[in-house]
């Protein structure tokens, strides 16, 4: 019982980092969009890797959650 | 003899159902962890995109395509600019006589936010007027404000014809 409500909890918990990440995902991509405006490209590198960075992390949760 | 089916009770459906009269399939069978498979699957195509846009910033450059005529030369006055579309309609650019030989072409492309600079022939540079960034007329550096980076500049040459001719992707 006591596990269960944990698990549960758990799940919560990793499906709101998940929706935090994507968020974050989204700012990036308007960042990446002023990069490409400006032709900033060190700007564009750096929120393409945090962007993965990111994506990997959000994939990594997946394995915390409760089938 | 067939037996009669027991009675079937038949679920009510709330007020916003009748309004709303929708139905899916799976619209009530989407788990936790469905959910977050679709955020994940969401945040890896924007990560991809990303990516992509990375390489396009980076493999972008002014100087691009095949040569192509801008203006004839005897049609831009000394100190007068000319502005045109380089590489893409979409690509404000400017071009300046200097002098009756010389010619310059940049991007009018702010290189700080991408706002149109303009030709300042009192101050003979390219002037920002979105934040104050100027430019240096010949080169394209910056002179002064919040630019980092000089303009874009086009590769001209004027031809025998007497055209100005951006020459695009050098070979």
């Amino acid at each position: 019982m006591r596990t269960s409500e944990r698990a549960r909890r758990t799940s919560s918990a990793v499906v709101l980092y998940v929706i935090i990440l994507v968020a974050f995902q989204v700012f990036l991509i308007t960042v990446a969009v002023e990069a490409f405006q400006t032709d900033t490209e060190s700007l564009a590198w750096a929120t393409a890797a945090v962007s993965v960075v990111l994506f990997a992390g959000a994939a990594a949760f997946l394995r915390y959650l409760r089938p | 003899m067939t037996e009669p089916h027991p009675p079937v009770a038949v679920p009510v459906a709330p007020p916003w159902k009748r309004d709303f009269p929708y139905q899916s399939l799976s619209e009530e069978e989407v788990t936790r962890r469905e959910f977050a498979r679709y955020l994940v699957l969401g945040a890896g195509t924007i990560a991809v995109a990303n990516v992509g846009i990375a390489v396009w910033t980076q493999l972008r450059t002014i100087n691009t395509g095949e040569p192509r005529a801008l203006v004839p030369l005897a049609d831009v006055a000394v100190g007068e600019p000319h502005l045109f579309r380089y590489p893409e309609d979409d690509d404000p650019a400017i071009l300046v006589r200097l002098s009756p030989t010389e010619v310059v072409a940049f991007s009018q492309k702010c290189t700080h936010l991408g706002c149109v600079v303009y030709y300042e022939p009192d101050e003979d540079r390219w002037h920002c007027p979105c934040h104050e960034g100027n430019f240096e007329v010949r080169s394209g550096d910056v002179i002064s404000g919040p630019p980092t980076r000089p303009l874009g500049r086009i590769d001209l040459e004027v031809r025998d014809d007497g055209m100005i001719w951006a020459l695009g992707r050098p070979t």
